[in-house]
């Protein structure tokens, strides 16, 4: 059952792909396109460029070769999608709020830029593939990808954590499906990049890959289309405040 | 083989701390209507005597400087339970403020979001006057200005108040002992 071009093989790939499309229509249709764009963007191309990938895999025409260029076009354009995303993520959920924003962006870059140089140690201590270094190069690129993408994530949702800070629904949905996403394929890349597994038991990685991108789906489908529960508060009218006095108060607490 | 184990691990830890995540924000859930129960209201006057730069330019002149740094450990101590104190205080706040975001009064909404980014501006001011704390504690001569802390704390009691007042005119939220 779990072998390559199965029929289970072949739901797996082209059905969350399928499903993104539907939820795309749905959520454009919703007037959430325009609220989340980087979203959008990156569910209709990830569709398109698995669609693409899935469709040079099983055309006999396609070359192995050009299959894995068709792998590394899509990786590009997939990765450089998610950090806007991830961007969009940050932007969503702290930028609202300006005593939080500033340092969160200070450590964001600074984690980002520790995840980078992580990654490339990670990936020049990956054994090297002379003979098929497309194939091997995809793979640390995977890894690359999914462990600075992983990094990110896991900041956001610490950074919100500790302020005991709740994402906005959506938002939340989004990042929690991109980094189940992110950490399950950042494991299964480490093994393929490192060669633990012998090559014709890697099909395992790909079926648990592909599993938990149709998880992703189905998550992003519950939390951007099921309404999650409202806290109706009672309207009373404003008394005279004294917030833009509090708010002066508390800027000499950043900068006394 | 090593460098994979290690990627596994870590990403397996991440997972499990975001799925973790992902569980407490549905408890938060549950649990939004017994939020002003857990806060702890603050003795301002006493931390305000806590944080006085002159009591402790006086207890340098009376005490002995062994003594002194007992003492200023001390006083330390119960500032930093203090700020511990009004940080779990505002985390309350920012899940107050956030719950009434929704409110279909613009001007609750918008005295909910002022009151969110005050109580996070404090828990981060909190977090780094904690930092200073402990790093006082392994100096106790160094001079420590906690009393910015105060004044937020002070401006924030009044945000959550108001928005009390806004939502449930009869029991305002009240964060200090003595304001």
């Amino acid at each position: 059952m779990l072998q390559a071009h199965s029929f289970l093989w072949h739901y797996l790939w082209v059905a969350p792909n399928v499903l993104l499309f539907i939820l795309c229509f749905l959520i454009w249709k919703r007037g959430l396109g325009k609220q989340f764009p980087a979203f959008f963007v990156f569910a209709v191309l990830s569709a398109v460029a698995q669609l693409a990938l899935y469709a040079a895999d099983v055309s006999p025409s396609v070359t192995a070769k050009n299959f894995w260029r068709v792998d590394w076009a899509g990786l590009l354009v997939e990765g450089s999608l998610k950090f806007i995303l991830i961007g969009e993520i940050f932007a969503s959920a702290f930028g609202a709020y300006a005593s939080l924003a500033r340092l969160g962006k200070l450590l964001i870059r600074s984690i980002g830029i520790i995840l980078v140089l992580t990654a490339a140690v990670a990936a020049a201590y990956a054994p090297k593939n002379g003979l098929f270094g497309i194939v091997s190069g995809a793979h640390m690129l995977e890894q690359t990808i999914y462990l600075i993408e992983s990094g990110l994530l896991v900041f956001i949702f610490a950074f919100s954590a500790c302020f005991r800070l709740r994402l906005a629904r959506p938002v939340f949905g989004i990042a929690l499906g991109l980094a189940v996403s992110a950490c399950v394929h950042l494991a299964t890349w480490a093994i393929a990049a490192n060669g633990v597994l012998p090559t014709d038991r890697r099909g395992v990685l790909d079926f648990l890959n592909m599993a938990t991108y149709n998880l992703t789906v189905l998550i992003w489908f519950y939390y951007l289309l099921v309404p999650g529960k409202v806290a109706v508060s009672p309207a009373v009218p404003l008394p005279e405040n004294h917030l833009d006095v509090w708010n002066r108060e508390l800027e000499r607490l950043v900068r006394p | 083989m090593t460098l994979a184990i290690i990627l596994v691990i870590a990403a397996a830890l991440a997972l499990i701390f975001i799925l973790g995540v992902a569980f407490s924000r549905s408890l938060q859930i549950s649990a939004g209507a017994s939020l002003a129960n857990q806060i702890h209201p603050i003795d301002v006057e006493a931390f305000r005597t806590l944080v006085d730069p002159a009591e402790d330019d006086y207890l340098r002149r009376r005490l002995p400087a062994a003594e002194f740094r007992l003492v200023r450990r001390e006083r330390l101590r119960a500032m930093a339970a203090y700020v511990q104190t009004a940080g779990r205080n505002a985390a309350v706040l920012v899940r107050m403020g956030q719950a009434a975001l929704t409110s279909a009064n613009p001007d609750t909404a918008e005295a909910a979001r002022r009151l969110v980014d005050n109580a996070l501006l404090l828990r981060r001011n909190a977090a780094f006057a904690l930092l200073r704390i402990y790093l006082a504690l392994a100096w106790p001569n160094s001079g420590l200005a906690a009393t910015p802390i105060l004044h937020g704390y002070e401006q924030l009691n009044g945000s959550a108040m108001l928005l009390g007042r806004l939502q449930n005119p009869a029991a305002p939220v009240r964060i200090s002992a003595r304001f």
